[in-house]
Formats: C-alpha cells, structure tokens, sequence
C-alpha cells in the first residue's frame, strides 16, 4: 500500500511526495514490533555467529539433553513460556553464556566446570532466558532497524535485501559479543532468571553462591566480564529480588544430579 | 412495629450488601504461567488430576494453603493448582503468532521425540546470512541440530518429578 502510493506520487512526477511517503513508512515501520518469524530469522542467524566464534556445540547427547530439561523446566515458568527454548554447551573454555532471539541460549564448556549444582545451573539459564524473554536483544536490533532506516519486516526483508539483513545481524552480534548489553538489561535479566529458577523450586541462594564463587577466581573487574557488570552489583541485585519476591533459601539444590548427568560421575 | 420491621429489612439489606462487596474484594484472579499446569483434586502431587490448564487461562481463587492455592476455572471446574505455576498479572507473553506458534510447538512436543538429529532448522535467511558471513557447515549443522532438538512436555515433567522439584517438592 505504501508502495504503491510512493509509486503514484513518483509517477504524477512528486519526487518530494513520494519520498515523504517513504520516511513515514520507514518510520512506522521501524516502530513496529518484530514478529516471531522475522525474531527466528533473526535469532538463528545471531546462534550461527555465537557458535562459529566460540568453537562450535558439544556433540555429547547425555550431556545436551540434560541442559535442555534443565533449561525447559525453567523457561517453562518464565513470563514468556509459549515459544521453543533450545539450549547448548559450546566448546570454549572462557567463562560465560549467551542468549540469541526466539529462545537459543548457549552456557560454555568453562562455566559448566564451575557450576556446582543444578540449582546454580537453572539460575544461569534463567538469566539467559529472561534475555529472551524481556526481548533485550531484539530492542538492540529494533534501534538498529530504525537507524538503518529499514522500511520492511520479516523474512520477506531478509531475503530481498540480504546485506541489510547481515549488516543489521553483524551489529547486534557486536553488541551482545563484544560490547554487552545495557548494565540495567544484565541487572533484569540476574533478577529474573533468579526467580524463574526459584519457581521450580531451585534454592535461590545458589547463584549468589555462584556468582561470589566467580568474583573471587577473577576478582571484581569488568575486565575479566566486560559484557556485563562486576559481580558485587549483581550479588546486591540478585540479594535485592530475593528480598523484595520473599524467596526463601530453601529449595532445592541437586548437586549429585548435577554431577551425574553432567559430568557422568 | 412498622417502622421497626422497615429497620431490620433494612439492616438486613445492608448486612447482604456488605457480604457481597466484601465477597467481591476478596474473589482474586490469578493467571497460569507455567507453560503446562494441571488442577489436581487435592493439593499434593499425588492427586488426581481433574483438567489440563492453557497458558494464560484465569483462575478464581478459592483458597490459599502452604504452596497450594485452590481455584475455579471458567468453565467452573475446582481443584488444587501448585501456586508458582500462576500470577496475579496477566503473562505478556504471546501474541497472535506466538501464540499460534505455541499451539503447533505443542502439537510437536507432544509427540516421545527427543531429539531429531540431521532435521533442517534453519531458514532461508539464516540460510543466506551463513554464505554471506562465510559460516561452516558444521557450524551451519550445530544450529540445524539445536534448531530441531526437541524434549516431549512429559520428559519435562518426568524429570521434575526425579528432581523433587516443582508441585513434586517434599
């Protein structure tokens, strides 16, 4: 429709009407929210980046299907549980995990040796879930749309102008990779995840537990985690959700389960 | 006398007009959040099972017991619903094509499959950004294969149950 309209105004020979009609789709457009297939588009093509850059996933079934039960069993209580989570390990040794749209979420091989029970194991993964379900990432990409000036959405967009699409991908990969998220967004997202976890009965103490564990291998600087920030914030944050949600230190840790099915010992 | 009958009917109005609105500020609605929920018969996990409750689906709260809350559903069916699988807030989640994609990821899910290896996941986007970004094809496979893994509601529920997690808490 606007289209056409751009094209009438172009062919009636009002060049600066047709490009008023442009800008404002653009503009509307831009404030659209992204739908779930453009989101999936979106979110496959930001996995692709994340499992080229961190030596590809863990070809172990056992261990695959543990962090899938582990991470549905989360996601299924968070505030966006109708769209499919899959959940990886990546074969790096660094420290950390990532969340792409429409629920891929990655935890690496380094942060698996130092997660001890699977209490701390769900509050990881509810930290990326809540990425995915606050839709952090797709508010990057959605700045991004509007800067780029995208007029259309959807696969429809991706297909018929692929190096926008890339150029569009490459960005918000940098941001989530290289430059992190807003502080406020990790901030939500350690709250969140901590009470995802705790509303499957996980003990809410056990990130805390992990988090202190972390700060004190690589010390408080955003250097060693510059995507996100330092670890005393996040302690005070997640300590802070604890108290205002009264979640109680009693649930359940599972340390035995994690280490069977996680490590096979 | 008259006049003293008029008072009692109308203290008797009053009395019922106060047990209404008080009837009335302490019905509360809360919401399903879990993806899956069932109202039990009892409020343990042993119970039988009396409806499979929908995602987002209002709940009249009856009752409140340790971690239990007893409810009616529209349809007026009571039972017993373990209270972190609900919210006094309506979820966000889900709009039109979530929700439709929910309905068919369930229909998927319903089925024993675990895991189906070698599924094509990806899509023609993603598909065109991989050759564009120069992406292998075992990295191009990797999110194929996660793309497509698939874990059944019920092996879910199996495993919380292992777990002593959720409803199944001792």
């Amino acid at each position: 429709m606007q289209r056409a309209a751009e094209d009438a105004a172009r062919r009636s020979g009002d060049e600066r009407l047709a490009r008023t009609i442009h800008g404002g789709g653009t503009l509307i457009s831009g404030l659209l929210p992204i739908g779930y297939d453009e989101e999936s588009s979106i979110g496959q093509a930001i996995a692709l980046q994340v499992v080229a850059r961190y030596g590809g996933v863990s070809d172990q079934p056992d261990l695959t299907r543990y962090v899938n039960l582990v991470g549905r069993a989360v996601a299924s209580t968070c505030d966006r549980p109708d769209i499919p989570y899959r959940f990886a390990v990546l074969n790096h040794d660094s420290i950390n995990a990532f969340a792409a749209p429409a629920g891929y979420i990655f935890v690496t091989r380094g942060l698996m040796a130092q997660i001890r029970n699977e209490a701390e194991l769900a509050a990881v993964l509810g930290h990326e879930i809540a990425h995915v379900s606050q839709k952090h990432i797709l508010q990057v990409i959605q700045r991004s749309k509007r800067l780029a000036g995208v007029t259309e959405a959807g696969l429809a967009y991706a297909n018929q102008n692929p190096e926008a699409f890339k150029g569009l991908i490459d960005a918000a990969v940098k941001k989530l990779l290289d430059e992190g998220l807003d502080q406020e967004k990790e901030i939500e997202a350690d709250a969140l995840g901590d009470v995802f976890a705790a509303r499957v009965g996980y003990d809410p103490t056990a990130y805390v537990g992990l988090l202190n564990r972390l700060k004190a291998l690589k010390g408080d600087d955003r250097a060693f985690f510059k995507t996100h920030p330092n670890f005393s914030t996040r302690i005070a944050a997640v300590q802070k959700v604890m108290q205002s949600e009264g979640l109680k230190p009693n649930g359940t840790l599972l340390g035995d389960r994690f280490a069977r099915l996680s490590r096979g010992s | 006398m008259k006049r003293g009958k008029r008072q009692r009917l109308s203290i008797m109005v009053l009395v019922i007009a106060l047990g209404l609105l008080s009837g009335i500020a302490l019905a509360e609605t809360v919401f399903v959040q879990g993806k899956t929920a069932k109202l039990r018969a009892g409020k343990t996990s042993l119970d039988r099972v009396v409806a499979d409750l929908k995602f987002g689906e209002a709940l009249e709260v009856l009752k409140k017991e340790d971690n239990w809350l007893e409810v009616r559903t529209a349809a007026g069916v009571k039972g017993w619903i373990f209270a972190n699988k609900t919210t006094t807030t309506k979820p966000s989640g889900g709009d039109d094509a979530l929700a439709k994609l929910g309905k068919s990821f369930r229909r998927t899910e319903a089925s024993d499959v675990t895991a189906s290896a070698g599924a094509r996941g990806l899509d023609k986007a993603s598909e065109t950004y991989a050759n564009k970004a120069g992406i292998t094809q075992q990295h191009r496979d990797a999110v194929d294969r996660m793309t497509a893994y698939q874990i059944g509601d019920q092996d879910v529920e199996d495993f919380l149950k292992e777990g002593g997690l959720g409803e199944y808490a001792k």
